[in-house]
């Protein structure tokens, strides 16, 4: 029944482009540009006619003309770098000739800016609900592995946080903070109009990205805009001639900062055995599995340390090798620095008929990884073009085809990531090598299965996306009418092998590691997605006031996804590729397949009077299939408002002070259908046994998750109040918005049932939260004269915040292992670090806490940590690990990045032009996780590394040292179950704000008789700089740790879904580029 | 192309999005509940679940981490006054890890009964023959009643359910069923498992068969039985006799049917520990068991756990035990005089042979790279000196990874015997010929010449005063030894302890060796190069391939100072109460459900 109203609707649109179709008369416009300011004609502004492809630059003279318009009423634009972009109305009669002359005032920043919003344009004045939009000009000339990168900080309040430095990474985005603790949900992208992978996308290809923030922006994308969206939109072909552009760029990369651990042997074996006693109370027998160790071990290594003449491997009376090596095993895993290079060629050709841009970038980076290197490759075509079937019929097509290559390297030996593995098994007083050049075992734990270079997995992504549309511009350009079919067809592919490493621990013994995983996977995943869209866009001034636009239409997609996944062993040689050649009989095999469609009819009404008081409805009735039928369809209206008091009658401030003031509200209702597909049905999975059962490890299923009854959309409603001031002739713009967004009926965890029931609770829609926060913008733009030339600046501040609060949730006790209601989303609750003991007495006397040990024996010992007993019982302990009882527990920090902000300067004078991105974060809260060798170093286990930060003076307490930073040196403090230091405690909550220059570049236009001389229009030479500089107080203590990877969690390859947080990470890179770009 | 046909094109565009029929979607890549119960592949594939819930190698091997006759790492903090209390609700958590279960979830835990029971309601497809149907509730029931049987051990009284609740069922907050009224249905399920299992046996050991269920039901039935027996502060001692006629009569159906021996093919010296140490089970002996294989990358780390410093508790035997094997010619060890201060290498001689396939003993080797080399307890991995060797193999390229092949056995036939025997010495009804058949098979195997087939007559003064002071009954207390000596690290011992009501145990110190002179070098297997010095003096020269241990601690000493046995980790109390027979129903589920309420003394 809905479908079929559907439907109609369409069938509608239809008939009134059929009605449209009238004989074809055309007239010429033509006029001239000049300068307000200075009277002078312009050349090189591009004059268009609205909804067209008809346009033509201004000659020298600042004259252009425009033939074979359709008779009939247009809007002429107007754009220029660096001038107010313009509109006019003209009236094209039948063979006539039609003037308008344009006259540009040089404004830098503009309210007639045209931002894109959902399934159309606004012009940023006109604006209600909440948008921003940044140009291409903020991404070039940087380089990024993905365009995912290269937006973070760009936007306020478009949080994007980099878990490392692959070039793969790419995570999600999210717009305005915590979104929901029950589904979860990100922000909607859409490259021009159709869901994409921003990841995927030529950066160069970038025109402007917009952020739709509110219900009201977001409305017409329904269930999927719940969280705000992301429309990107590509560049199209210049309005006319001819252009081609060619950019090169070179650079080289390094981490951020360096690894810094001991690596004289010595010392870290004296360490070893030191935290090792102060816990264990035993002297140490082993550093964890591969090397033996003793207290004769440790004199004789003391001897040789100072003897550099004896040689570093003996062979030992039981014919093992014995090792006093120093090795620096983050010296042999990372290349001293690693090149990258990216060539891009864009060509475009347009006339009044047709238009085309074809442009392809290759992105070529070496890994970083020495060894098996993490080697990336990206490449991009994309070719685009519009041809004008009719005056009034324009058909376009976007076509991208883009493939990434990337490889990383694996580590067999226990599995997990290289960083984790050299803090348990790479310890410098062992050699990666034997003198016979076989890997010691030391090092086939760690660097050496790299060295050894065949594990891995080659991870490739291609994808063909296109895009067909057809506008029809009728009655007199009031009426478009648009549609659109796109598909997109993703392959995904991961071919990993894994092999045991040889290595050897007595001379002329082989023996290897990684036995369990002696195979090969193929893993193919595919997805295709097919989108479509009808909309017809009505918009019409009546009696010079009044102005209507409505907007109409259907939109319907659909997703497959499948997947075969297939893993066997028993390699016959070690250099095998192909999984023919695995013959052992552990084959498993694993399939998956998901679709989902979505349909939906939305509309937006605008409606001002004298662009003083503006109106704006919006909304969507919207159908899912993730969703039960009885809940599939469901409607989601927005209504917003604006106010522009500087149009008003009464407004007698100076437009030279404040040209432009105008108060915006909306008001929005939406559901999340951010939820995985058939969340409800009753599933019968089905996997492979990790038993033995008659010879075969047979499949099996059980019982399905008990499933809820009566389960809704969760409902997102925002409500935004925001300001757009634009003051000093356009020089200062201000944009501020504060919004409260509350997440209700989401998703999560019944109550708590007996154990009884045997099942996780079912979920429902159970809790509430509520997001609140704000995002503020300032441009200012000017000029000034240095030796009588113009030097042009600009500075772009953005400043957002948000918080969440649970207000409902069902955790009656308020058990702080869990949600509760009142709890501060991030916050982290610990004890009161009091200090160190200094005596047997204070010992004695002090509260009991008993709970936390410094000792594997539980004794406390001067210069162990005191934690303050807050309830004063007598007692350091979690109480009832109750909100309400936290025992001595309290606050201490909140993992909520807040106060981020972006700070970009620009400048320029005559032909060099200089540029800054500064991005950060003023206030977030890390706890180390347990397990942060980079962090805890022997604190955690006692052959981790040892961070050189940590034996700066003052850092590691000793009776001289009583003050010191860290306790008593003793392993396992943070490892341990009963750990001291495992209790989160006010003492070690690190500061991660941070503020990072994320991007430098200073360039240079060469003069145009030297482009000229190699037949090109302009030139341009440029050096840019990635993440040349940090500042965090973070680094007065751990600055072995990239402050951004600190708080991420750790190695995302290894562990998808882990969270912990202790800098076990693909270094963040810093990097150095020189690039040319040259346009004929 | 006219302008007539354009609408035509957007028509077709629009028709695309109206006209699918696309927004009912159901999942394909899971399977579907008339698929599930509908087929006999069907009902295999979600039964085959129940297996996962059966203790793997790795929890086996390591299963006797709390028993009474291992010293490790550190104290159990079940036994510690004060530390284990009903608020540790995670008893698998890092440091509370005592005791793996048998047959599921260990805590206060239900899920895997849900699953059975969803199933047993579901399995009605009549579609399926009946019969069919039956093997696999027959499955399904037996493990039903592992689970049970599990959860009454741990926690005594337990709410009895055989349907899965729904969220609004009342039964979740009602209280706890008798354990007379659960053990009651488990014996029930196991019968019904015995009756209708169509398997009897299988060549893979690795399948429930109706072999398997008899062989439960003989454990279950004895661990009530005898529970019943020696715990009269629960009322319950006049039902024992039945309990023990249910598991000897299960154990002798087995027994009778012939099916399984105890492997003698290595001969004295050997055949015990090559029951442990084989890839392939020794099936005549072994009936259920998890098989591992390189091939398909399964297996367990049971060499590593025993030769790391750092991995697993270090689990050590305490001498108080290594005294209760007997001698060679059948004897006990204890009655010669000056036994306590024998040294290592002369206890060892001439005993029970499964002492040297139960520990590192002189003459054991390990194999590096294809030879032998020497193997003497290591006091780098052990405490005591009496390093196990039961589950790990001798080639130390087997050390420090996930890389042992043996299989890890859940049923033995030994226990069966063993079973059978107890069973029928406590009901008093235990002949010569049972015991030939039982203890003294066993006996015979491990070497031993005397006393195999006429029942013991003395009460052995040791097992008396050091191990069962309440028992006179020699039988009784030689079918005891022999079952703590026979099954060994084979995860029984602490509720074999807990069934004889003989918790206090758990308080003995953890002696090792006995250590003639401190500040001596030790040949401990007397391959003529020394491997252990005790010292109370640090040495001033040190001799590769020697371990130096100081005996100067609080935690680590010798009981007369400079000689002596040692003694690991007295500093540290412990205390078996009453209360610890049974474990605390947890905190955090007593609030949820008052009525379950909390058991005696917690």
């Amino acid at each position: 029944m809905r479908r079929a109203s559907l439907s109609v609707l369409s069938s509608a649109l239809m008939l009134f482009a059929a009605a449209a179709a009238h004989a074809q008369q055309t007239g010429t416009i033509n006029g001239v540009v000049t300068e307000a300011s200075s009277g002078r004609t312009v050349a090189g502004a591009r004059v268009g006619v609205a909804g067209t492809q008809l346009g033509a630059a201004t000659g020298a003279e600042g004259r252009f003309t425009i033939a074979n318009v359709p008779v009939g009423s247009h809007t002429l634009q107007l754009r220029m770098i660096g001038y107010t972009a313009l509109e006019r109305a003209v009236t094209v009669g039948n063979g006539q000739v039609a003037t308008v002359n344009f006259q540009l005032s040089t404004r830098a920043v503009v309210l007639d800016e045209v931002v894109a919003v959902g399934y159309g344009t606004q012009r940023r004045g006109s604006l209600t609900g909440a948008v921003d939009q940044v140009g291409s000009q903020a991404l070039e000339n940087r380089p990024m592995a993905n365009l995912t990168q290269g937006l973070q900080g760009l936007i306020p309040n478009v949080n994007i946080r980099l878990l490392d430095g692959r070039p793969t990474q790419a995570p999600r985005i999210n717009i305005r903070g915590t979104t929901s603790i029950g589904q979860g949900g990100n922000a909607l992208i859409l490259i021009d109009g159709v869901e994409g992978d921003p990841s995927m996308v030529n950066p160069n290809d970038v025109e402007s990205i917009s952020v739709l923030k509110d219900a009201a922006a977001a409305a017409v994308y329904g269930a999927r805009g719940a969280f705000g969206v992301l429309l990107i939109t590509t560049k199209k072909p210049a309005r006319d001639g001819f252009a081609i552009t060619y950019e090169s760029k070179y650079g080289r990369r390094t981490p951020t900062v360096p690894a810094g651990y001991v690596t004289d042997g010595y010392t870290y074996a004296k360490m070893f055995n030191e935290s090792f006693f102060n816990f264990e109370g035993t002297n140490p027998q082993n550093v964890n599995k591969t090397q033996a160790f003793s207290q004769q071990y440790l004199a004789e290594f003391a001897k040789r340390s100072t003897d550099p003449s004896l040689p570093t491997v003996v062979v030992g009376p039981d014919g093992q090798y014995v090792y006093y090596a120093s090795t620096d095993w983050y010296g042999l895993l990372y290349k001293e620095q690693t090149p990258t290079t990216e060539q891009s060629l864009s060509v475009s050709r347009s006339t009044d008929k047709a238009s085309f841009l074809i442009s392809g970038r290759y992105l070529d980076q070496p890994g970083l990884i020495r060894y098996n290197s993490d080697d990336y490759r990206m490449l991009n075509l994309r070719a685009t073009g519009t041809l004008q079937l009719y005056p009034w019929l324009q058909m376009n097509n976007n076509l991208t085809v883009s493939n990434r290559k990337y490889f990383n390297p694996l580590n067999v030996g226990e599995g997990g990531g290289i960083w984790r593995n050299i803090a348990d098994e790479g310890h410098p007083s062992e050699p990666m090598l034997n003198p016979d050049g076989t890997l010691t075992w030391s090092g086939a734990y760690t660097v050496g299965d790299y060295y050894y270079g065949k594990n891995g997995s080659r991870l490739s992504r291609n994808q063909v996306r296109n895009t067909t549309g057809l506008t029809a511009t009728l009655f007199n350009s009031k009426f478009k009418l648009n549609g659109d079919f796109s598909f997109q067809n993703t392959a995904d592919n991961e071919r990993r092998r894994r092999v045991e490493i040889p290595y050897s621990r007595t001379p002329g013994v082989i023996e290897y590691l990684g036995t369990a995983t002696n195979d090969l996977r193929n893993l193919n995943d595919k997805g295709v997605y097919l989108a479509s869209n009808l909309y017809g866009d009505y918009s019409s001034l009546f009696s010079e006031k009044h102005y209507v636009n409505v907007v109409l239409g259907t939109n319907y997609e659909q997703s497959t996804f499948d997947r075969l996944d297939v893993t066997r062993n028993g390699l016959i040689f070690p250099d095998a590729e192909n999984i023919n050649l695995a013959l052992g009989q552990s084959i498993t095999t694993g399939g998956n397949y998901e679709k989902w469609a979505i349909l939906g009819g939305f509309y937006r009404l605008n409606y001002n009077y004298d662009e003083r008081y503006l109106l704006e409805f919006d909304g969507r009735y919207d159908g899912s299939s993730k969703f039960p039928s009885s809940q599939r369809y469901a409607f989601f209206p927005s209504v917003s408002f604006g106010w522009r008091p500087s149009r008003e009658q009464f407004w007698k401030v100076s437009e030279r002070l404040i040209s432009d003031l105008k108060f915006r509200g909306s008001y929005g209702s939406m559901g999340n259908g951010n939820i995985n597909a058939y969340t409800f049905n009753e599933l019968f999975n089905i996997n492979k046994s990790g038993r033995i059962l008659n010879g075969i490890q047979p499949q099996f299923t059980g019982a399905p998750a008990v499933l809820p009854d009566g389960l809704t959309w969760e409902t997102v409603t925002t409500r935004n109040a925001g300001m757009d001031l634009e003051m000093l002739a356009g020089k200062l713009q201000f944009t501020g918005d504060v919004y409260s967004r509350r997440t209700t009926n989401m998703y999560t965890i019944g109550s708590t049932l007996p154990a009884t029931f045997g099942a996780t609770s079912p979920r429902g829609n159970y809790a509430d939260m509520k997001t609140n926060g704000w995002e503020a913008g300032l441009n200012w733009q000017d000029r000034f004269n240095v030796a009588s030339r113009p030097f042009n600046y600009s500075v772009r501040l953005s400043l957002s915040d948000y918080s969440a609060e649970i207000l409902k949730y069902n955790n009656p006790d308020r058990f702080l292992n869990d949600f509760y209601a009142g709890q501060k989303v991030g916050e982290i609750w610990g004890y009161i670090t009091e200090g160190f003991f200094s005596s047997a007495d204070e010992i004695a006397k002090h509260a009991d806490q008993s709970l936390f040990r410094s000792h594997s024996s539980g004794k406390i010992q001067v210069g162990d940590i005191m934690l303050k007993d807050v309830n004063g019982d007598g007692k350091v302990n979690p109480g009832k690990n109750t909100a309400d009882d936290p025992g001595d527990r309290v606050v201490i920090g909140n993992t909520t990045p807040r106060y981020t902000y972006g700070i970009s300067l620009g400048g320029n004078y005559g032909s060099v032009f200089v540029s800054s991105f500064f991005q950060g974060v003023r206030k977030q809260d890390w706890y180390p996780s347990p397990e942060s060798n980079a962090f805890w170093g022997q604190y955690n286990r006692p052959y981790g590394l040892v961070p050189n930060w940590q034996l700066k003076p003052g850092m590691i307490w000793s009776p001289e040292n009583p003050n010191s930073f860290l306790p008593r040196y003793a392993s396992r403090l943070s490892n341990n179950a009963a750990g001291i230091l495992r209790a989160p405690q006010s003492k070690y909550v690190m500061n991660a704000a941070y503020l990072r220059l994320k991007n430098l570049q200073l360039g240079y236009n060469l003069p145009a008789r030297f482009a000229s001389r190699i037949g090109a229009n302009a030139t341009r030479l440029f050096v840019t700089g990635e993440n040349l500089w940090t500042w965090s107080p973070l680094y007065k203590y751990a600055d072995n740790i990239d402050v951004e990877n600190a708080t991420a969690p750790s190695d995302q390859f290894a562990n998808p879904n882990g969270n912990s947080g202790d800098g076990y990470n693909y270094p963040m890179l810093r990097s150095f580029n020189i690039g040319a770009t040259v346009t004929f | 192309m006219t302008r007539r046909h354009i609408p035509l094109c957007l028509l077709l565009a629009g028709a695309l999005a109206a006209g699918c029929d696309s927004l009912e979607q159901n999942p394909v890549a899971t399977s579907t509940k008339d698929a599930v119960f509908g087929s006999e592949n069907g009902l295999s594939l979600y039964t085959t679940s129940f297996y996962n819930w059966m203790p793997d190698a790795n929890n086996l091997t390591q299963s006797e981490s709390m028993t009474d006759y291992a010293a490790r790492r550190d104290v159990p903090q079940f036994i510690r006054p004060g530390v284990f209390n009903p608020r540790v609700n995670d008893i698998t958590a890092s440091g509370q890890y005592e005791v793996v279960a048998l047959g599921g979830d260990v805590n206060w835990r239900w899920n895997t009964l849900r699953s059975i029971n969803y199933f047993l309601v579901n399995n009605t497809d009549p579609d399926v023959p009946e019969k069919i149907r039956n093997n696999y509730s027959g499955i399904a029931r037996f493990f039903r009643a592992w689970f049970y049987f599990e959860k009454v051990k741990r926690y005594g009284d337990v709410p009895w359910m055989d349907k899965p609740l729904s969220v609004t069922d009342s039964a979740l907050y009602g209280g706890r069923d008798s354990r007379t009224v659960v053990m009651d249905h488990v014996l029930e399920d196991l019968d019904y498992a015995i009756a209708n299992i169509s398997a009897t046996n299988e060549n893979s050991r690795t399948l429930i068969t109706k072999d398997i269920a008899l062989a439960l039901k003989s454990r279950v039935a004895l661990f009530e039985g005898t529970f019943r027996k020696y715990h009269p502060e629960f009322g319950f001692q006049s039902t024992a006799d039945k309990w023990l006629n249910e598991s000897a009569n299960a154990a002798k159906i087995l027994i009778d049917s012939k099916r399984y021996s105890l492997y003698t093919g290595s001969g004295p010296t050997d055949s015990y520990r090559q029951v442990f140490v084989r890839d392939a089970p020794v099936a005549q002996e072994v009936l259920l068991t998890n098989t591992q294989s390189t091939a398909l990358a399964v297996r367990h780390m049971a060499n590593w756990i025993f030769t790391s410093a750092t991995t697993g508790v270090r689990f050590s035997f305490i001498r108080p035990f290594i005294h209760t094997y007997l001698n060679i010619d059948g004897t006990p060890f204890t009655n010669l005089a000056g036994y306590q201060t024998l040294t290592f290498q002369d206890e060892t001689k001439n005993r029970d042979r499964r002492l040297s396939q139960t520990i590192r003993t002189p003459g054991y080797k390990r194999i590096q790279a294809g030879t032998q080399i020497a193997g003497p307890p290591a006091f780098t991995y052990t405490y005591t000196g009496y390093h196990p060797i039961k589950w790990s193999v001798d080639d130390v390229a087997m050390d420090g990874g996930s890389l042992n092949t043996n299989a890890v056995h859940l049923f033995r036939y030994a226990e069966v015997l063993l079973n059978y025997a107890e069973a029928k010495a406590e009901l008093g009804q235990l002949t010569a010929a049972d015991w030939a058949l039982t203890v003294g098979a066993l006996r015979a195997r491990a070497g031993i010449t005397g006393g195999l087939t006429t029942l013991p007559t003395v009460a052995d003064p040791y097992l008396t005063s050091v191990y069962f002071p309440g028992i006179s009954n020699p039988v009784i207390l030689e079918v005891r030894r022999e079952r703590g000596i026979e099954l060994a690290m084979e995860g029984l011992r602490f509720y074999d302890i807990v069934r004889w009501a003989r918790g206090p145990l758990m308080e003995m110190e953890w002696r090792g060796i006995y250590v003639p002179q401190a500040n001596t070098n030790l040949d401990l297997d007397e391959n003529g190069t020394p491997d252990v010095n005790f010292y109370t003096v640090n040495p001033a020269t040190r001799l590769s391939g020697v371990t130096y241990i100081s005996v100067t601690g609080t935690d680590f000493k010798l009981s007369n100072g400079t000689s002596g046995e040692i003694v690991w980790r007295n500093d540290i109390p412990r205390k078996w109460d009453q209360k610890n027979y049974l474990y605390p129903i947890p905190e955090g589920d007593l609030l949820t459900n008052p009525a379950l309420k909390q058991n005696p003394g917690w």
